[in-house]
Order: C-alpha cells, then structure tokens, then sequence
C-alpha cells in the first residue's frame, strides 16, 4: 500500500482537481446563465429570459444551422480521407516515414494558423482563383471565401485539411493491429484486395471510428479559433458559430447573462453527442465481460 | 564572505518593507504614482502611450502602465478582473457609453475642480463632453479625437480617372466613383471586411446625409427616426458604396487595400485619420494622398466623433491620487495633447490647439477644421462602428443588420430599416 501511494497521489489529485474544477465552473456558469448579469456577475433571477433571448437571436439560429451542417460535413470527410490515407499507407510503400509526417504535420499546426492562412489561399483576389487565373485559365470561378452561401464549406475544407491527418494515425494504427493470419485466411480463400479491406479489415475499424467520430464531433462543437481567424463569422454573419456567440456576446456585448445561456446549450449540445457514447462503452464493456 | 540570511533578519526586513509606504504617507512627501492599463501595446499607439508616461516621469511620477494587446475587449477583460478583485487600476483605457457603464460597477473619481481648473469643459464638443460626466460629474478625460467618415483621395486614383475636383455631397461622391469606374478601377473605394468597415460605411452614408436625422435615430434611438426616409436612404447609399467595394477582401482589414489604393487602383478610402499613421508606416508619402472631410449633403463638414479616453477609478492610496491629479493634468495639457496626436495622426481633443506649426499634416489640420465647423453647426456626431454612439450589447446588435446587408445584397434598404429597428427593440 505504502509503495503504491506515489501513484495513487499522481493520478488521482490531478484527476479530482480537474473533475471539482469542471464541476464548479459549469455550476457557476449555469447559475450565471439565469441573473441579469452583464458587466459583472450580479446575483438576481430573470428564470429562461437569457435562454429565450439567445434562442431567438438570428445570431444563435445562423450558428446552430451551421454547426448542424459543418459538423456532419467535417466528421464524416475527415473521416474518409483519414480512412483512404491509412489504407493507402497501409500498402507497406517507400518513404512511409516521411509521408506520414506530412499528413501528421498540419495537427502540428495551431487552427489559428490554419485559418489564417487559408483565409489568403481561399481569397479569390490573391489566391487560388487569382491563380488559376494567372495561369490562363480566366474563367475559373472559386469564390466561396466571400460567398455568404458557401463560406462554410470552406471553414469544412480548412478544418478537413488540418485532422484528417490524426484520423489517419488512428486508423493505421487499427490496421496494423489487425491479426495478419486472417489477412492471409482471406486471401487463401481467394479474397481481392478491396473484398480482403471491405470484408476483413474495415469491420475491426468500428471502435476507433466511433472514437474518432466522438473527438471531432466534440471539436466541430467547440470550434473557434479556426472560424474566428479564416472568416471571423463572416461574410456578414453567415459563418456564426455557436462558440463565437458566447464569445461575443460575453466578451463584445458585455451581457455575461446571455453569454452563459449561450455556453450553457453549447455544453447541451456537447453532452448530446457523450452521452450516447458513454452508452455505448457501457454496453461494449458489458458484452465484453459477458463473452 | 558568503551572505547568510537568518529568519529574524528576513522577518525584520519584512516588515520594515511593509511599513515604508505608511511611513512615506506620514511624512507627507508623497510620489505621485499612476497605475494604468490599456490595450496600447505596439505601433504608434504605443509610442504615443510610452511618450505620456515619460512626460508623467519628467514631473516626478512613478508611471505603470500595463498595456493588454489586442482589442478594447481583451483591455476590458483585465479591467473587469481587476474590479471584482477590488483593485482596479488608478486609470485605464475607455471610451464612449461604456464610461457610464463601467462607472455603475466601481466608484470613480471626481474630476470636475480638475477639469474647472483646466478650463477644458469650453474646449470640447459638446457630445464628447456629455459622454465623460455621464451623471453629471466629469469621471474620464478624452485624449485625442478621430473622424470616422474622412474621405481619403488617391492622387493617382484622381489623375487616373482626371478628376480635380474634390467631393463635397454623396452626389459629388457617387459621381466620381462613377468615373472612376469608367477609368478601369474595378473597385473604385478601398475598403475591408470587418464589422466596424461596415459599420462605417452605414455611418457616413446616413450622417452625410443627414446628421440630425442620424442624432435622433442612432444616438436617441428614437422609434420613429430608426424608420425614417432619411434612414432608408442611407441604406441605399450603403448599398451604392458596397457595389463599388472589393467583395474580395473577406473578413480581412482595410489595409490590405492601401497599396491598391495608393497606386490608383482604387480611387477613395472612408477611413479616420489612423489610416495616415498606417499609410505612413507603409512607406507611403502624404504626396499620394489627400484627405477631405467625408461627403456631407447639406455642404457643411459632418464629424463622426471616435474618441479615446482615460476612466479614473477610485483609490484610497495617497501615491495614487496624487498621480491621478498629475495624469488628468497632462491629458488636459495642449502640449501633452499635440504631442500625442502628433504620434498618432488622431486630432487634439482642444479645439483650441493650433494645427499650423510643424509636426501637423493637411490631413490632420482639414480634420481639426471640420471639427470646428461641425460643432458650430450642430453636426458633430457619435460614431456607431466605433461604439461612441451606443453601448456594445446595441452597438453589435445594429452592426449584425449593417454587416449583412452590406454583404448580402439581396436585402432591401426598407428590409434593412426594419430589421435595424428590430434589432434595437429586441436589444433593449
């Protein structure tokens, strides 16, 4: 017992700490989310007014649209292009090293880099357009940057081009792991490639799928730095998002009460998405001590 | 000899330290010292700042500022800490409605014997004044002034497009962007694509058009004038001024645009008078340039009023309140102010301070002119995008309906009244 306290102090103090952490300041964020505070938190009551008020702002409905459709876009992209990444690593090349660090490279990268340079690839002025332009080609038309229909789209490429990486470490990793005696099983019974990969070795991919799946979903949620460097909400206020609301309604408008309700159904959203995959570890873990 | 420190010396030292400001407070020998924080880190608005705070130490003051880079909100952030710790700073940076706001929240200091003594309640705007004594008392000083509608002409943009005369009226304006355009500027106005770039193209459309009119319904905020023609018109104009604007730009500043517009790619810039001091860092000369009052329909300089100040929050320390009374000495001085505007192409908040020496550009001199001519006529007015006119909770609500419609289009001028109105109601 004596010898294992080190390790119980380690893993547990900071656990505790992080967990009374998280606990306090969301209470104290929900308790903020039904005063009247603006400027500074005031003790007060005003019950669902900051909820109704958020939930009713053009403001809010644009970010919910917009995380509804960048989120599922973002996740399931990145998710393929990690998948195609790994599987095409996977085929034992040359220079493997290498390129598996490039792809890796861009999660090196902090969002705000990534956002503001792609926000002067993506200028229609001065890059990609400018360009293919300059190359001959003058009717090339790539403007989604200042398009106010399509400038999320480009929040989902920039986003894209920076995780899928990370989803491709994920997957290799899953693939190397899987028991090459039921590789060789398959292609003894005269399997192809794509029917060995489709049949054998993709369906012991699903866990860290849905592991992948949970960690970007929890980033689409709270995205920030990326929107606020590549648009900043814009063009107009098209590319809200809802963390850029709570930002700018605590930090810009002052009205920390609003701010909070904001916050508050953002930590909604995010437990929507947790708490079926706690579930599902649940059952997992369950049938696995069954069997 | 090594140096050993015992525990009874340390404790002694201590305490002899702690005991030195009460004892320096009983010798009655303060030294003024001044505490301060604003979001003035780097460039000219850090020069300007680091310039003041060596004139407060040439008087015998102890200066320490804590700068916060960034924007006004990262500044307010620390401010806010500060407070709710119960130790704010002895002053600190901020300006427009958010003074009156701010002082709801911790007491500050009475700063009208000062003020009185100064002479300097005669020399300021009347709507600048009103902001710095929100109950009645002075509590914050102003510390220079811009013009957010000054109308920059490119001296290429002019040749190119041989255009001599300078634009009085939104007609004058339209025209010449007109031939601008028809001299092969795809874009004749410089602009970016931020909020307050927005903002400020609403702003001068309406207060060009009509400065009473912009008084009642964006400082008032009175029901009928935020449906009024007058405003419908200036959505309308707004719109005239995005159609001739690079929708290139995204959410990127005004200055990507500058060397387009110095090179006469790009004829104009509505900017306030800090575009010089970038222009200027960039290299440019103030031959490439001019700058006007912006287009005012009734043919008198219209002044949308930008201000930065100082709030002086309350301490009992006698350091502090002595360097209180040195600072708001200096910030009222006409020397300190031409010093500082002089660093950062902004204008004297005196409207007594003469331009004509050295050290002044054409630029700044046209600005402080209109500043004169506005106040006397009554046209000098609170800028919008610059959060002079509304508090920021309304402030951002309007700039959400200005920012879209000058992005999308598709929307209306009436449709654009109604949603401005809207959105003030829904903020209230």
């Amino acid at each position: 017992m004596v010898r294992r306290l080190p390790e119980f102090l380690m893993i547990w103090v900071p656990l505790l700490l992080s967990a009374a952490h998280l606990i306090s300041f969301s209470i104290w964020t929900i308790w903020i989310s039904f005063t009247p505070s603006t400027l500074i938190p005031v003790s007060g009551w005003v019950g669902l007014h900051n909820y109704t008020a958020v939930l009713a702002s053009r403001n809010w409905q644009i970010a919910f649209d917009n995380l509804l459709l960048f989120g599922i876009a973002f996740v399931l992209f990145s998710l393929m292009t990690g998948l195609v990444l790994a599987i095409l690593l996977d085929q034992r090349i040359r220079a493997e090293n290498v390129l598996r660090s490039i792809f890796l490279y861009p999660l090196a990268v902090s969002f705000v880099v990534t956002g503001t340079v792609w926000s002067w690839l993506l200028n229609p002025g001065i890059g990609i357009e400018k360009l293919v332009h300059d190359l001959g080609w003058t009717t090339f038309h790539f403007d989604w940057l200042v398009n106010r229909d399509m400038a999320i789209w480009t929040i989902v490429i920039a986003a894209v081009w920076q995780s899928s990486g990370f989803a491709m470490a994920l997957f290799l990793a899953g693939l190397r792991s899987v028991d090459a005696d039921i590789i060789k099983a398959a292609q003894i019974d005269g399997a192809g490639p794509i029917r060995t990969y489709w049949r054998v070795v993709l369906p012991t991919l699903w866990p860290i799928t849905i592991t992948v799946i949970v960690i970007q979903l929890q980033f689409a949620i709270s995205a920030f730095d990326l929107v606020r460097a590549l648009t900043n909400g814009g063009p107009g206020i098209a590319t809200q998002l809802p963390a850029l609301v709570v930002y700018d309604l605590m930090f810009q408008r002052s009205q920390l009460g609003r701010g909070a309700a904001a916050a508050v159904l953002m930590l909604l959203i995010l437990l929507a998405v947790l708490l079926p995959y706690a579930a599902w570890r649940y059952v997992q873990r369950r049938q696995a001590n069954h069997a | 000899m090594p140096i050993t420190t015992t525990r009874r010396r340390l404790l002694a030292g201590s305490a002899a330290a702690l005991a030195l400001p009460a004892f320096a407070r009983a010798q009655g020998a303060v030294k003024p010292r001044l505490t301060a924080i604003s979001q003035w880190s780097a460039g000219s608005d850090g020069a300007a700042i680091t310039a003041l705070g060596k004139k407060f130490e040439e008087k015998g003051g102890i200066w320490q500022h804590s700068p916060v880079p960034g924007f006004t909100t990262e500044m307010m952030n620390k401010l806010r800490a500060q407070i709710i710790a119960g130790d704010p700073p002895a002053c600190s940076q901020l300006k427009g409605p958010e003074i009156a706001a701010w002082s709801k929240i911790a007491p500050t200091v009475d700063l009208d014997s000062l003020v009185a003594a100064a002479g300097y309640e005669k020399v300021v705007a009347p709507d600048l004044a009103k902001l710095h004594k929100p109950a009645g008392k002075w509590i914050a000083l102003p510390l220079q002034i811009y013009s957010t509608n000054m109308l920059f002409l490119s001296k290429r943009g002019m040749d190119k497009a041989k255009a001599d005369k300078v634009p009085v009226t939104w007609a004058d304006f339209n025209e010449l962007a007109e031939k601008m355009k028809s001299a092969g500027m795809a874009y004749p106005l410089a602009n970016g694509g931020t909020r307050p770039d927005d903002g400020q193209k609403f702003e001068a459309s309406f207060a060009g058009i009509s400065p009473t009119a912009y008084r009642t319904a964006i400082m008032n905020l009175d029901k009928k004038a935020l449906q009024g023609p007058e405003i419908k018109a200036a959505f309308a104009q707004t719109r005239k001024i995005a159609d001739w604007c690079d929708p290139n730009v995204g959410a990127q500043p005004y200055a990507t645009n500058l060397k387009r517009f110095v090179d006469g790619d790009m004829g104009m810039l509505i900017m306030g008078g800090w575009a010089q001091g970038v222009l200027k860092n960039a290299g440019f000369k103030f031959d490439d340039f001019t700058i006007v009052p912006g287009p005012s329909d009734n043919g008198k300089p219209v002044f949308l009023l930008n201000a930065d100040a100082f709030i002086f929050w309350q301490r009992k320390e006698a350091d502090l309140q002595a360097g209180q009374t040195l600072m708001a000495q200096l910030v009222m001085d006409p020397a300190i102010q031409t010093m500082y505007s002089q660093i950062t192409g902004s204008i004297p908040v005196r409207t007594d301070v003469d331009l004509s020496g050295a050290g002044w550009s054409d630029g700044q001199r046209r600005t402080a002119a209109a500043l004169k001519d506005a106040v006397a006529s009554n046209q000098a007015v609170l800028s919008l995008a610059h959060n002079m006119a509304q508090e920021n909770g309304l402030t951002a609500a309007m700039i959400d309906v200005i920012t879209e419609y000058v992005k999308n289009k598709t929307i209306k001028p009436e449709e654009a009244v109604t949603r401005l109105a809207d959105a003030v109601e829904s903020s209230r």
